[in-house]
């Protein structure tokens, strides 16, 4: 199951959107991956690794593409994709 | 029980359980053992209980900065656990101790890798490589047992050991905690030591190497007056060392011969104002404005300063309070300031350089405040001193600068009095002008720490020229002579309040020199009334005659019975 959203966080991927994005992955079930929207299968990366979704280095208004597969995928992409395209954001760039 | 030898830098002692500060680019690396060597199973659990330590401490950092701070500062604790948990890092270092290298070896090298790939991105990945990198060493400290301490809230009964420490490491420490400081490095006249003294905690600095060999838990004992430092200290020691040197007097007082000598405090915030009244000091020779603005994002208005300046007289309503201007510079940046950075900071753009000429507007609100300050109810006692004054026309820009204000301060109705004024010695062109400084000043006060680093051109926060720079070098002795001699020739009383005021070993030589008063850290002031009632000025004065006549300092340290 995958579906293609567009950044919308000012942080992009970073900061507090990025932290998250790892924290509520972690409360699902699913294993969930995430890579640029314009990147091969090969290039996804593990949502559940900060150091993994900061180091994609995507921007605000890039599209990134989520593949998750478990029982509970299908709300584990809802939660991921709530956040990438919330305005409510971000006091993480303070910190 | 074994002793250790430094240098005393503040005169008390205290006995606690050592911790060591070890700041994390001194986190070395034991030596890796062959793969074969390495129990996998031994490993892995110390990785883990690593983690669990880890994430404990970053629990309460988070938990403490978010009650004191805020949410938000307190996210970046959020941040420092994700990178704990990992599974992008956790899993390689996991197999990387599985195919036999050591947890810290494994946590070093894989945090590097993350580190370098952050690095090679852009600005916001950079700062991204500090959370890894705090995580990282939180990590090895935990791995290697070196205990990750945090200064601000350390155990009762604390004996901190460090490399060396920095300012703001000292000033983040609790005095009522840390029962003594000991470095490997430093001299008494290090920031560092000056803000210990100023909070009263024991310290010994430059012990050298020798330090490393006491372990962490040790029992210790610090002697600041001698200088030692007493590893299991023995019941006989202790009992020693609990007697205080000197009793308290509130009163002023005078040599055995009858000749009153001030003995003042220094400070450098309003809450040192109770303690250095409480040691007896007979007003504050020193009062350093800096505090005042720093920290903060504007400077501090008019009404703050008149409020910190008639706090200060209130609480020494019978005696003389030094308030002394801005002085700052490039080595004590003020982030509003925007002062330059300058490849020589001590002879750069600093103290009345910088308040006669860019910040005008600043130093025309001490005056303000100072002038309506001096008219205040205790307001007899205030007094102004000039930092780093080197030219007589900064003299000249500050009276002009005060018949000003005054006028202002006049035509708006505001009641003011004029303080007296005087200026800090401390470069070798004030003692050479002493003379025309004392005609037009009503006092000079010598700063020994900046005087000897001038006069000996020895940087004092510099240990490889640590030998130049102190004051009994025969140069600078005879530079104090030449500018009491001058100022009393202009009807100018004068005060030192470098550090070498508070050394009561030096008081009857300086008394001897023909100083009017000592301005020292609280803490030495009963010390030094002590040994201003045995002086007699007439010995004092013969003793300080014939120090001036030494060739060396070792001729000086011989003829003042020193070691």
């Amino acid at each position: 199951m995958e579906r293609t959203v567009e950044v919308v966080p000012a942080a992009g991927l970073h900061a507090r959107p990025a932290s998250s994005l790892v924290q509520t992955v972690n409360t699902f079930d699913a294993t969930v991956e995430i890579g640029r929207g314009t990147d091969g299968a090969d290039e996804l990366v593990s949502a559940n690794s900060m150091l993994a979704v900061t180091g994609l280095n995507v921007t605000q208004g890039e599209s990134v593409r989520l593949v998750a597969e478990g029982p509970d995928a299908a709300a584990a992409l809802d939660a991921v994709a709530a956040i990438l395209t919330s305005t409510v954001e971000d006091e993480g760039e303070a910190s | 029980m074994r002793t250790l030898t430094g240098v005393g830098s503040t005169p008390l002692t205290g006995v606690g359980v050592v911790r060591w500060h070890r700041p994390a680019d001194e986190l070395t690396l034991p030596p890796r053992p062959a793969p074969a060597d390495v129990n996998v199973e031994h490993e892995r659990s110390r990785f883990e209980t690593a983690q669990d330590e880890v994430r404990e401490a970053l629990e309460t950092a988070r938990t403490r900065t978010a009650a004191s701070v805020g949410e938000d500062e307190a996210a970046v604790f959020e941040a420092h656990q994700q990178f704990l948990d990992d599974p992008g890092l956790v899993d390689d270092i996991q197999d990387a101790i599985d195919d036999g290298t050591p947890a810290p070896h494994a946590v070093s090298a894989r945090f590097e890798a993350a580190i370098n790939q952050f690095e090679a991105m852009d600005g916001r990945m950079a700062e991204r490589a500090d959370d890894l990198r705090d995580v990282r060493d939180r990590l090895l400290a935990a791995l290697l047992g070196v205990e990750a301490v945090d200064l601000a809230s350390l155990p009762a009964d604390t004996v901190l050991l460090a490399e060396r420490l920095t300012p703001s490491d000292t000033a983040a420490l609790d005095p009522d905690a840390v029962a003594g400081i000991v470095t490997a490095t430093g001299g008494r006249t290090a920031h560092a030591a000056i803000i210990a003294r100023a909070l009263s905690i024991p310290a010994v600095v430059g012990v050298g190497d020798e330090l490393d060999a006491i372990e962490a838990g040790t029992e210790v004992l610090v002697d600041g007056e001698a200088g030692e430092v007493v590893v299991d200290p023995s019941t006989e020691r202790r009992a020693a060392a609990g007697g205080v040197t000197a009793p308290v007097r509130d009163a002023p007082v005078e040599t055995a011969d009858g000749k009153p000598i001030e003995v003042a405090a220094n400070v450098g915030s309003v809450t040192e104002l109770d303690p250095a009244a409480a040691r007896g000091a007979d007003g504050i020779g020193l009062f350093r404005t800096e505090f005042l603005y720093f920290d903060r994002e504007r400077p501090p208005d008019e009404d703050e300063l008149y409020a910190a300046f008639t706090e200060a007289m209130a609480v020494f309503p019978d005696n003389r309070v030094v308030v002394r201007t801005l002085d700052v510079g490039g080595d004590k940046p003020i982030s509003y300031l925007d002062l330059p950075t300058e490849p020589n900071p001590f002879l750069g753009r600093r103290g009345v350089r910088l308040s006669v000429d860019e910040h005008a507007d600043l130093f025309e609100t001490q005056l303000r405040a100072l002038l309506r300050a001096a008219a205040s109810a205790q307001g007899d006692g205030l007094a102004v001193m000039l930092p780093m004054v080197a030219r007589l026309e900064e003299v000249t820009a500050v009276l002009d600068r005060i018949d000003a204000v005054a006028d202002a301060l006049e035509t708006a109705g505001v009641e003011f009095a004029i303080p007296s004024l005087g200026a800090m010695v401390e470069t070798p062109a004030a003692v050479f002008l002493a003379d025309r400084l004392a005609e037009r000043l009503d006092f000079l006060s010598i700063g020994t720490n900046d005087l000897t680093q001038y006069v000996m051109a020895a940087d004092r926060e510099n240990d490889g020229v640590a030998t130049l720079h102190d004051p009994l070098h025969p140069a600078v002795l005879r530079a104090i002579d030449h500018t009491v001699t001058a100022a009393h020739a202009g009807d100018a009383w004068v005060g030192m309040c470098g550090e070498m005021a508070g050394d009561p070993a030096l008081t009857s030589l300086l008394v001897g020199l023909g100083l009017d008063e000592l301005s020292m850290s609280a803490v030495t002031v009963p010390a030094v009334k002590a040994r201003v009632m045995e002086t007699d000025t007439e010995e004092a004065a013969a003793l300080a005659a014939e120090a001036l006549t030494c060739s060396t300092r070792e001729d000086v340290r011989a003829l003042l019975e020193l070691e």
